[in-house]
């Protein structure tokens, strides 16, 4: 199994009061609650978490697109990730992704990627999302009603803008230019792309269709997942594609420490302030036009892995740390118990590239870098054996054969 | 249901609610949804034909994906017009249907006998920033309403025994076709084109609207060449509902004129 270090960039310094006094966490959060040169260290400090996991062995570094909100302080993560292309060796550069109807026209999207892929020899991964309604709705005013036209459009252009050997005219609904020749063109042509997803069938098919890589990018865990992973891998039966795990991603926050007393101690508070900290109200978690009404049908019509009245505990932060591990939104506890969760979890899912959350809300930076060793050494050698006889396309070769040459260098514990 | 096939455009299989005879009238309903058949529809049906068409991307009417902007629409609802044999016809347009009748009457003065907005969408003052339609749902539905809001507000919805999810998927599909012409700001240029109008024009305004103040009818009648304002008192964004009597009466004495 292969592993991509993951941290939603969370402002850390929200007061107690802030889950009562804003209702929401994204678009109209007030800006005075933010301090901008705390903002930076914690910039800072993500990066050198990064620099650490690629030392240690990750896959690949994970950066991820959000605006106007305190839960994820990345409004380019190509910028983060510009960051790490230059300070880093082995690891592959996952950008899921950039939402792709905000960026005008979409060819900043090839051109910033392609630099990202020069820059890190062939390291990145394209991640391509529609962006969450507060994204795109809100933060930048695109009609719910074009955000899929908008995207496809942009999709289609990225994509020839990286392949295409000659300049071309692209005539689309939302896009017009009469000469395409994207300037540098990536290493890889084309690099590898993810397309995350939250279970509707159209995204299963543009996947398949295409040959992307799925994600399922979810904070609940196993049972929430089930449902929709499930979903997936008939689809790809049913297509008669081969069922490679390496073809899904998942995300898992995972809280690794010595004693299961010491994973409460050190992440109990980190977790419930992730979890507390990202209200989103109905209006703008859910605007008319966003999701097509064939997936609204499914989504009302799918069994829930996890009940509504548990989702919004966890948000309320009335659940104990332990009742988070329970319902699997969090991994936590000893590197014994953490590598066989994760086991039963990748195997049930058939998961084969775990997007690992190893900083959430506002945990301190040592705990992090504990946590980042802990599971670099001793729990990620332990299930590099997963799924080993798949092909995976769908990361870098660079990166493939980087991290394996050095992975022989971490030394395996003896149980 | 009626077809209507626009070379190189497109299909649309349009819900059509038609009433009455004598001189025609195209009503465009709002943002929500179609009313059905309203009784201030009814009223108005009483003295002349009614066509009502339940927009394309709203209800059962299809088509919506050939849209790209509101020139299409335009020009959809001048074919539409054009299909039924009608050269001349008055057109009462009410919230994002005022926007589409404002459209057609300046596209195709020749089309447009009288024109009447209602509550209309369509403009943005920069010093009077509007409710987001589509922000939370009691404060919108809060704010449509004069006084308490009717036990059910017009609708063609008709509940389906078999999908307990109906009434969720009519709204969000209605909804989600608006947000095509009203995202973020439901404004796509018809300030330009309404000096435009040649048709005689009335503004009905319900003056408790929290979702449009008067302040923007008021702007609709100072851009348009003829046109008058009747504010409604004690209405909100349905005056048609709310003061049906009073609605109808302004109407018909100003189509009759």
């Amino acid at each position: 199994m292969k592993y991509h270090w993951f941290a939603e960039a969370t402002y850390d310094g929200l007061p107690e009061t802030y889950p009562q006094k804003h209702p929401s966490g994204s678009v109209d959060v007030p800006a005075s609650l933010v301090d901008s040169l705390h903002v930076g260290a914690h910039y800072r400090m993500f990066i050198r978490l990064m620099q650490q996991a690629d030392r240690l062995g990750w896959d690949g570094l994970a950066v991820n697109e959000h605006h106007q909100t305190t839960f994820a302080m990345t409004p380019s993560p190509n910028l983060l990730a510009a960051s790490l292309a230059s300070s880093t060796e082995n690891a592959a550069l996952l950008v899921i992704g950039n939402s792709l109807a905000l960026y005008n026209p979409p060819i900043r999207v090839a051109e910033e990627m392609a630099y990202l892929d020069c820059l890190s020899e062939g390291r990145l991964i394209a991640g391509f999302v529609f962006g969450t309604p507060m994204d795109t709705a809100f933060a930048y005013g695109v009609p719910p009603a074009e955000l899929r036209a908008r995207f496809h459009e942009a999709r289609e252009l990225i994509t020839r803008a990286w392949t295409e050997p000659e300049p071309f005219a692209f005539n689309g609904t939302y896009t017009k230019l009469r000469y395409v020749n994207v300037l540098p063109r990536p290493v890889q042509t084309p690099p590898p792309i993810w397309v995350p997803g939250t279970g509707s069938v159209e995204t299963w098919d543009l996947v398949l269709d295409e040959d992307y890589c799925y994600g399922y990018l979810s904070f609940f865990g196993l049972a929430n997942a089930r449902p929709i992973v499930r979903g997936f891998w008939d689809r790809v039966e049913q297509r008669g594609l081969d069922v490679n795990p390496n073809r899904m991603a998942f995300t898992q926050i995972i809280c690794v420490a010595d004693t299961e007393a010491e994973a409460e101690r050190r992440y109990g508070d980190a977790v419930r302030y992730f979890f507390t900290r990202q209200r989103a109200p109905l209006h703008f978690a859910a605007p008319p036009g966003y999701t097509s009404i064939a997936s609204q049908r499914e989504m009302l019509e799918r069994a829930r892995g996890v009940s509504t009245e548990d989702r919004l505990r966890a948000t309320r932060g009335e659940l104990s740390f332990w009742e988070y591990d329970d319902l699997g939104f969090i991994i936590a506890g000893t590197p014994e118990r953490v590598r066989q969760r994760l086991r039963e979890l990748a195997v049930e899912l058939r998961v084969g590239q775990l997007i690992t959350c190893m900083h959430m809300g506002d945990l301190p930076e040592e705990t992090a870098a504990m946590n980042n060793e802990l599971f670099g050494l001793q729990v990620a050698p332990h299930l590099r054996d997963l799924w080993a006889e798949h092909e995976d396309p769908w990361t870098p070769s660079v990166s493939r054969a980087r991290v394996a040459a050095g992975a022989a260098a971490v030394p395996v514990p003896t149980r | 249901m009626t077809t209507l096939e626009i070379p190189h455009v497109g299909r649309f299989d349009v819900e059509l609610w038609e009433s009455g005879s004598g001189d025609p009238l195209l009503y465009l309903h709002g943002y929500e949804r179609h009313p059905g058949g309203a009784g201030f529809l009814e009223r108005l049906a009483q003295s002349r034909r009614v066509l009502a068409p339940e927009q394309p991307g709203y209800g059962r009417s299809t088509g919506f994906e050939s849209f790209t902007d509101v020139l299409d629409v335009t020009l959809y609802h001048r074919e539409l017009v054009e299909s039924w044999g009608i050269e001349r016809i008055d057109v009462v347009g009410h919230s994002l249907g005022g926007m589409f009748a404002a459209e057609l009457a300046a596209v195709a003065p020749q089309m447009v006998r009288k024109l009447v907005l209602v509550n209309a969408y369509g403009l943005w003052l920069d010093d009077q920033p509007t409710l987001d339609p589509f922000g939370p749902a009691d404060e919108v539905k809060k704010a449509k309403w004069h006084g308490e809001p009717p036990q059910t507000e017009p609708t063609n919805f008709v509940p389906d025994p078999d999908n307990p999810h109906a009434a969720i998927l009519f709204a969000a599909q209605n909804l989600g076709s608006a947000t095509k012409f009203m995202w973020p700001i439901a404004d796509r240029g018809l300030r330009r084109r309404l000096p435009l109008i040649d048709a005689p024009t009335l503004v009905v305004h319900g003056t408790s609207d929290g979702l449009l103040p008067l302040s923007y009818a008021e702007e609709f009648v100072r851009l348009i060449p003829d046109a008058t304002l009747a504010p409604i008192e004690a209405a909100g964004h349905y005056p048609m509902i709310e003061q049906e009597d009073a609605f109808v009466s302004a109407v018909t004495t100003f189509l009759e004129a």
